[in-house]
């Protein structure tokens, strides 16, 4: 009996060491997914909201990392290609250094968590509409950085012809990048309406900060979406800031995500990509169901100023910038989610920071090379025009005509 | 001193002089985005120097509803560009209000100001001269200064004058145009342009930054062409100052058509906009056409 106990525990620990080979391999490979927790949104006439749990997948995990990083390294580029003054006019960034400059460039650094969650919870059929901190979604709706430098440094290769610039970009089911803040949103509740009538179960994602969200049109939008049971997600990134006004200054409510009253809404951490998926999802699910319009206010920050003629720093201490870039960097927040689960290694995701940085590199370099359109499209596009026609202007010194 | 200094002198003396007084518009507490209104809100309090949220109806609405109360309002618009949202409360209600009344009520008192016209990079949000929707409203006065001295003085009129006014200021100005300019009020009238060199054989006509363009158009005609001009600063654009620019029978008088050089009918380029501007020799060139009619 013993011996045949010793001769099967033998055996058994034989068959234990196989596995124990395969558990230190796999080690070194990385787990598929990992579930993570996320905080949970406050609600607004929602009974539930997003789950608080969420899976990431390793192969999602590695393409949010690399998307976050490639509209980090864009905005930190063009930031650079603006103080050379390849880059000319506006430019509000999406990222965040400081910088003391002279003109507008728009940035979203570190709003990356945004666009990329964004686009994670929807998909490429449904449809995006922002204000002028656009590159990150011009990049998320598909795309290329170059496309996006060339226009911004206003060559004929940008995704405008170069006649766009900073924010006015385009793409396929992207409808830009627009000046006017507010102006934007009854064209959102519009682009859902042409969703609900054609039937084929889109969504559109409207987007406002949280200076425009003082504007009067918002709530028209807000009144024609709710009546009609339009399928419009109104999002506002709130990144506490409108300009240099803080919103304690500027709003009789600050709950953003209430403000739509009688449209349900969500209010989520916007540092936090995969609570910004999670919530998109639900809001998705919410108006493909056709119950009507949301309500999503996403919690951000911006580390620039409004734009690179605003050092960020007059109407917010060093310190706050300081702290948000160390506690709640999203791109820092998914690294450090992924080594700590297993999904990636350390090295893995350094590779794909080098390879971004050669991709954004590349991509400048054609947007410093490519020639700027040809004088003569300064009268192309004013309408649709058959046979062209002549552009009236300067008194008899260049003739312009007006092509579509 | 500068332009946006000798804005920031005139409204400084209207709030000195009138009690009612206030200044509004966005981002106007700190000094504005332009340095129009540094110092104000410490002179004179946070009651009567206030920011406003993101909303220009909004602004000009509650601007005319100050005026009609009789007190003294001057809002900000921070680019002429986003004055569209207002059109509607600029064209259809102050314009209008003291007509529509009977003289019952009026909105005199309000004074719109706005920064104007291309600036170098400001591509088509931050670069437009909308003065041409405003010049064919009936009620209100649009205005358009060419230099400091000239802006002060204007400033201070359209404040005082019982008409809705519009006054914009040439962004590009702001920092670039410098002249003496005293620190005490004093008013230039409105509705009457200046002719800034006499000339005998061609006139020009401009407003603002072009009137520095045409100026030295008129130079190199002289020096060149031996061409005696005529140059006239319009300042007030509606009720514009028809007797100086034109007598009645001058039509017939013309040796050469009148000639318009402007932009293109094209919203302001982004890349383009060197060769969108009416620049010197774009004005030079219509200048020698006409002189060879």
């Amino acid at each position: 009996m013993r011996k045949m106990l010793a001769a099967v525990s033998r055996v058994l620990s034989g068959a234990a060491q196989k596995p124990a080979n395969r558990v230190l391999v796999a080690s070194r490979n990385f787990a598929n997914d990992a579930t993570f927790e996320i905080k949970k949104c406050d609600l607004h006439r929602l009974e539930e909201g997003p789950p608080v749990t969420t899976v990431l997948t390793r192969e999602d995990g590695l393409k949010y990392y690399r998307m976050m990083q490639t509209v980090r390294r864009m905005e930190l580029k063009a930031d650079q290609l603006y103080k050379q003054k390849i880059i000319r006019g506006f430019c509000h960034l999406c990222d965040g250094q400081r910088c003391v400059l002279y003109c507008f460039m728009l940035s979203s650094l570190t709003q990356e968590a945004c666009c990329v969650g964004l686009e994670a919870g929807i998909n490429p059929t449904d449809h995006l509409i922002t204000a002028y901190r656009a590159h990150g979604f011009t990049f998320t709706r598909g795309l290329s950085v170059r496309e996006i430098l060339a226009e911004l440094t206003g060559r004929k290769g940008g995704c405008a012809k170069g006649k766009g610039g900073s924010m006015h970009m385009y793409a396929k089911n992207f409808y830009g990048g627009n000046g006017i803040v507010g102006a934007q949103v009854p064209l959102g509740a519009g682009i859902a309406l042409a969703c609900k009538y054609n039937g084929k179960d889109e969504v559109c994602l409207t987007l406002y900060g949280d200076g425009a969200a003082n504007q009067g049109q918002i709530f028209e939008a807000y009144n024609m979406a709710a009546l009609w049971k339009l399928p419009c997600i109104f999002i506002c990134e709130n990144n506490r800031y409108g300009m240099g006004t803080s919103v304690e200054r500027a709003a009789a409510s600050t709950d953003y995500f209430k403000r739509g009253d009688f449209i349900p809404g969500l209010r989520v951490d916007g540092m936090d990509i995969l609570c910004v998926r999670e919530a998109t999802r639900f809001a998705a699910a919410y108006c493909r169901s056709g119950k009507g319009p949301i309500l999503m206010e996403l919690q951000t920050y911006r580390y620039h100023g409004h734009s690179m003629s605003d050092p960020g720093v007059s109407y917010r201490t060093r310190e706050e910038i300081q702290e948000v870039r160390s506690k709640s960097d999203p791109i820092m927040l998914l690294k450090d989610r992924m080594v700590n689960s297993n999904l990636a290694s350390v090295e893995e995701l350094k590779e794909i920071d080098v390879e971004v940085r050669k991709e954004i590199e590349d991509a400048a370099q054609f947007a410093t090379a490519d020639p700027e359109p040809p004088l003569e499209e300064l009268g192309y596009h004013i309408y649709s025009s058959d046979p062209p026609f002549e552009v009236r202007g300067a008194n008899q010194w260049i003739k312009f005509k007006s092509v579509s | 001193m500068n332009l946006f200094q000798s804005i920031t002198s005139a409204l400084d003396n209207s709030l000195a002089k009138d009690p009612t007084a206030v200044i509004f518009g966005e981002d106007v507490a700190f000094g504005g985005v332009f340095r129009c209104t540094v110092g104000l809100r410490d002179k004179y309090g946070k009651d009567r120097v206030f920011n406003t949220p993101l909303c220009e109806q909004g602004i000009v609405g509650f601007g005319i509803g100050i005026a009609v109360t009789g007190a003294t309002a001057i809002a900000e618009i921070q680019f002429a560009d986003y004055i569209f949202p207002a059109f509607d409360q600029i064209v259809n209600e102050a314009a209008k209000y003291r007509y529509r009344s009977g003289d019952l009520f009026n909105c005199g008192s309000l004074t719109i100001r706005a920064p104007w016209g291309c600036v170098g990079h400001g591509a088509l949000y931050h670069s437009q001269s909308p003065e041409a929707f405003f010049a064919h409203c009936p009620g209100i006065k649009v205005v358009v200064p060419r230099s400091p001295f000239q802006a002060k003085g204007l400033l201070l009129s359209c404040i005082e004058d019982k008409n809705p006014c519009i006054f914009f200021e040439p962004k590009i100005l702001y920092r670039a145009a410098v002249e003496q300019v005293p620190v005490e009020p004093y008013n230039i009238p409105l509705s009457q342009a200046e002719v800034i060199q006499e000339g005998s054989d061609i006139t020009l006509v401009a407003w603002g930054t072009q009137v520095h363009v045409v100026r030295e158009v008129a130079s190199m005609a002289k020096e060149k062409l031996g061409v005696s001009c005529e140059v006239i600063d319009l300042r007030t654009i509606l009720p514009w100052d028809v007797d100086t620019v034109c007598k009645e029978e001058c039509f017939l008088n013309l040796e050469a058509p009148i000639s318009r050089v402007c932009g293109y009918d094209t919203p302001f380029p982004h890349i383009f906009e060197p060769f969108y501007i009416p620049d010197k020799w774009k004005c030079y060139d219509a200048l020698r056409k006409m002189i060879n009619y």
